[in-house]
């Protein structure tokens, strides 16, 4: 016998070979997702760009924030980042069409990303405000080491892409192919492995800084 | 069986004369639980929270066969290839015959505690191919050729003064300035062109999610992405209980596993993996393997333990343990120490040769209460102290002292005579209240003190009380 028969054969009669009904179980595991209010934390902030950024900011998660009104306003806030930490204007940006089409005038560019790159430009396709997370997709437009390489990672989010739970992600995806990669990036990169004291910039970025686009919830 | 009674005293021994033991030990969990108190408060749902965490493991365990077929289907459909191992061995074997295939010579890994109880780091390294370990804790446990002695912070009996020594003695370009921040970077150096140039990635999963075959790993430090991105070849290992029905049920388990392992509330980097790199992606590997492992697991099922099949390896428990606190991981000498390491242990390797685990406890009752999926591990640790006597794998001089113990508390007279007698013996030894040494209680007082009787019996007392009405 396979390991395989043999393994679902000792689980069928650990269970006690009980006769499974898959619309049953179906059922029963939706169950589970009911009343997600009672089984999760309460947003930071009434409004979702607000609860958003208090969770990036906060001392839990520890990166950076700004708003900007329009995309066309990112290679500013990224040339103020860059003179705030004195660093060149030799930036790798990630290969999708939102940031290829804006100015980039004044700076040097490129999209590979090297193994020590001091600082990367990206877009994540959602943002969440229960944790303040940001959601990347791998695909032709995102490569996965981008997020994880550079040092700097400075990554733009549409206001309108910011959903309120991590629930919400999943519901909004649910039933589409997934992509190889669903990265959900929570500040910069750390670690607590040498006497439990806390240091950013382990094997990922050090800096994260996120940059939202769009109306702010005080002018909604 | 002699002889597995003397290691483990014998280690216990050790680890308590070790002087810088208890200060690492101290530093890192005393952290870990004021963190998760910290986040406990900011998370009022926490109770319902675990309440339904412990519903969804249950209902995974309890339509097992049906999500394993599941989940197989979906990661098939995704592009993976699903191996399945009964044992430590054969899963060791296929990660190794998957090595060997894919002409592996260097393999960068993600830490994975079902790696380590399948004994993949020995297997790899068996078969000659150079095994990086890319997990902070787990480059410093192989750098120091040691074992993980936690399954959060596996290099946690390591004071900063001997990762400093061994970096300084083992890495390429290491730190010129003594703070744990250059350290760090020093690793990251060092790791640094390992994660890009190796041949295979091997990594644990969290969660399966059966809807989609997908994996998840949560992380930290980001090694997780950055070693299963560049290879060729990526390949998860992981125990037939870690399925979930769908995302959302993952979510709900991550709220309870971060919280409970950190105190923060989610982890800096969450992946989902689902099957290897598609069209026109810019990166990933180009084969994904899923090694799906048995070992014990449909034993515990079968043998009453299925409770402890909801396990998500958050650590809260050995953080909590009154006995992990004074002693540390690698006494308990197997893959998982603590409380949940306790009750594995006999599992994987035999109640013989562990029998000494579950004894290593005052039933006090912390670790289930912290425990994220409610495991009532008291109870099942209750259960091998047991089996352990029903087997006859008590020693003689254990079985003789309670055949005594039984003998005298089922005669109520003479029990009361003798502890009448034994506590005023022992307020003749007692200084300021506590006991600190009497003939006979010397393995007691070595490491602790022993409060003093009160002056009378109860029954005494009680007797007193009955006269005066």
């Amino acid at each position: 016998m396979s390991a395989r028969e043999t393994i679902l054969d000792a689980v069928r009669s650990g269970l006690g070979n009980t006769a499974v009904d898959p619309a049953a179980v179906r059922r029963d595991a939706d169950a589970l997702l009911q009343d997600l209010p009672s089984i999760r934390p309460a947003l930071l902030a009434d409004g979702l760009v607000d609860a958003f950024i208090a969770r990036v900011t906060s001392p839990k998660v520890a990166a950076t924030a700004e708003c900007i009104a329009s995309a066309s306003e990112l290679p500013a806030a990224v040339g103020r980042y860059l003179e705030a930490f004195g660093l060149p204007a030799l930036v790798a940006l990630q290969p999708a069409a939102p940031l290829q089409a804006l100015d980039w005038s004044g700076f040097e560019l490129h999209d590979r990303v090297a193994p020590d790159e001091t600082i990367a430009i990206g877009v994540a396709r959602w943002g969440i405000a229960e944790t303040g997370s940001l959601v990347f997709h791998s695909g032709a437009d995102t490569p996965i080491l981008a997020n994880f390489l550079p040092l700097h990672h400075l990554v733009m989010v549409r206001a309108d892409t910011i959903l309120p739970f991590l629930d919400d992600y999943a519901a909004a995806t649910a039933g589409q192919r997934p992509p190889r990669n669903v990265n959900i990036v929570t500040g910069a990169s750390g670690t607590t492995d040498i006497e439990g004291s806390l240091v950013l910039g382990a094997h990922g970025p050090r800096f994260l800084h996120v940059v939202i686009v769009g109306t702010p919830d005080s002018s909604e | 069986m002699h002889e597995a009674t003397m290691s483990f005293k014998a280690r216990a021994e050790e680890a308590l004369a070790n002087p810088t033991l208890k200060i690492a030990i101290d530093r890192t969990t005393g952290t870990a639980e004021r963190k998760r108190a910290v986040a406990m408060t900011q998370f009022p749902q926490f109770d319902a929270a675990r309440e339904r965490g412990k519903r969804i493991k249950d209902h995974v365990i309890a339509n097992l066969d049906h999500y394993l077929l599941e989940f197989e289907r979906n990661a098939i459909a995704s592009g993976a290839k699903v191996h399945w191992a009964r044992t430590a061995e054969e899963a060791s074997q296929i990660v190794v015959a998957l090595c060997k295939q894919a002409g592996a010579k260097r393999v960068t890994r993600v830490k994975s505690m079902l790696g380590e109880e399948i004994g993949l780091p020995h297997a790899l390294d068996e078969a000659g191919i150079e095994r990086v370990e890319t997990d902070l804790a787990e480059h410093i446990v192989q750098l120091g050729g040691d074992r993980p002695s936690h399954i959060v912070w596996p290099s946690m009996h390591r004071t900063r003064e001997q990762v400093s020594e061994m970096f300084k003695r083992l890495h390429r370009a290491p730190h010129q300035e003594e703070t744990i921040e250059a350290m760090v970077d020093s690793a990251r150096r060092e790791l640094r062109d390992k994660f890009l140039t190796a041949d295979v990635a091997i990594s644990g999963a969290n969660f399966l999610l059966a809807d989609t075959g997908a994996t998840c790993t949560v992380t930290n430090e980001g090694n997780a992405e950055l070693t299963t991105t560049p290879p060729r070849v990526h390949i998860v290992t992981a125990g037939i209980e870690k399925l979930v029905p769908s995302m959302g049920h993952a979510i709900a388990m991550l709220r309870l596993l971060v919280r409970s392992a950190t105190g923060a509330d989610v982890t800096q980097y969450t992946t989902f993996h689902c099957g290897p790199k598609q069209p026109g992606d810019r990166d990933g590997p180009e084969e994904f393997h899923i090694v799906l492992v048995d070992n014990g697991r449909t034993r515990m099922l079968r043998e009453g333990m299925k409770e402890m099949l909801r396990c998500i390896r958050c650590g809260a428990c050995m953080n909590h343990c009154v006995v992990f606190r004074q002693l540390g991981g690698h006494v308990y000498g197997g893959t998982y120490p603590g409380p949940m390491g306790a009750v594995l242990t006999p599992v994987f390797d035999g109640l013989e040769k562990s029998r000494d685990l579950p004894h290593a406890c005052t039933m006090n009752g912390k670790c289930q209460e912290v425990c994220p999926v409610a495991i009532p591990l008291p109870t099942l640790l209750r259960g091998w102290r047991d089996r352990s006597w029903r087997e006859g794998l008590e020693p003689a001089t254990v079985r003789f002292g309670l055949g005594i113990h039984t003998f005298v508390a089922s005669r109520p007279r003479l029990y009361r005579l003798g502890t009448a007698i034994a506590i005023r013996v022992m307020r003749l030894f007692s200084r300021g209240g506590l006991v600190k040494g009497m003939p006979g209680l010397g393995a007691w007082t070595a490491y602790r003190e022993f409060p003093a009787p009160a002056k009378r019996t109860f029954m005494e007392m009680y007797k007193d009380q009955e006269k005066g009405q």
